[in-house]
């Protein structure tokens, strides 16, 4: 279950940050933000990872992820 | 006021607003505020790089010689005058005059003159991010001061309703009047301006702003390297 954080401005949750550099590459996570909305969530994660030069960047909330097993689990 | 003087008020605008993040970059409510702070300081100091870079194409430098003395002489916003005192202030800034910024590069872009058509395009890109952080802050709520004092000054930075932007809306060299541009930032941050008196008889068309003053000293000092220069070796020569 995603954790869900208080932050300034009402409820944040985590967001789990997908790039990759070249179009041959999967998306992989390269890291994550907490924000209270997707818009700051988009902004965090573009100012926080962005020192690489990624054709392509998306966010994912945690929460909207579906485990089928987690480790220990399988 | 020629479109360079624009371009130049744009300048030291973006130049002013990116100290000013970036003086938040260790004061921000989270983590994730600072960084973006940070990010968006180094963005808009160099999006005021490209803008000086664009003056001399333009066939008329309008940068005095002053400006390595006077602070005065800068084309900034009275916003920028002194360090801000509060989150609000952040915000405001991030919201309302950092989109009426971009929204006059957009007027740029979309203007006939290919210099800025070119090499502004890629502003509009960047300037996105800038534009959720500021509008998902401000949707949380901010004193009312602040916000209203970025409205004032943003719609005194488009210009009186005859005056020099809507001259260069109407050559075509700006895609968008002060009319216009003041409608797009309304659509942008999704609110109405607050009903605001102008008096444009006190306006400084090269400054772009009514109230007089200047940025304060540090932060001018700074900018033109006399700070950096206090701790210069005094000789310099001999250690060459």
């Amino acid at each position: 279950m995603a954790v869900k954080y208080k932050r300034v401005s009402g409820d944040a949750v985590e967001y789990a940050v997908f790039a990759r550099k070249t179009r041959a590459e999967p998306l992989r996570q390269v890291g994550s933000v907490v924000a209270p909305d997707d818009d700051l969530a988009a902004a965090y994660a573009r100012a926080t990872y962005d020192e690489e030069r990624w054709i392509e960047m998306a966010i994912v909330r945690k929460d909207h992820v579906i485990a089928l097993w987690t480790p220990g689990e399988s | 006021m020629s479109l360079s003087g624009l371009v130049l008020s744009i300048a030291d605008n973006k130049q002013m607003l990116g100290l000013r993040y970036a003086e938040w970059a260790t004061r921000a409510p989270s983590l994730e505020a600072d960084i973006a702070a940070a990010a968006m300081g180094l963005d808009d100091l160099g999006h005021s790089r490209v803008l000086y870079g664009c003056l001399d194409p333009l066939g008329e430098d309008p940068r005095t010689a002053n400006r390595e003395t006077d602070p005065a002489s800068l084309s900034a916003l009275p916003y920028f005058d002194e360090p801000w005192s509060s989150w609000a202030h952040f915000v405001a800034a991030n919201a309302i005059l950092d989109t009426a910024f971009t929204v006059m590069v957009e007027a740029c872009v979309n203007g006939k003159v290919e210099v800025l058509r070119h090499r502004l395009r890629k502003m509009l890109t960047e300037e996105r991010y800038h534009f959720l952080h500021g509008r998902s802050w401000l949707r949380s709520g901010i004193e009312k001061g602040p916000l209203d004092e970025a409205w004032k000054q943003a719609i005194e930075w488009f210009g009186p309703p005859d005056g020099d932007t809507a001259g260069l809306h109407n050559e075509g060299k700006l895609s968008m009047g002060p009319v216009e541009l003041k409608a797009r930032l309304e659509e942008r941050v999704e609110t109405k301006a607050p009903a605001i008196r102008l008096d444009w008889n006190g306006w400084d068309p090269i400054r772009r702003r009514t109230r007089p003053g200047a940025v304060d000293d540090l932060t001018f000092g700074m900018l033109r390297g006399l700070e950096e220069k206090r701790f210069a070796p005094a000789t310099t020569e001999k250690q060459a």
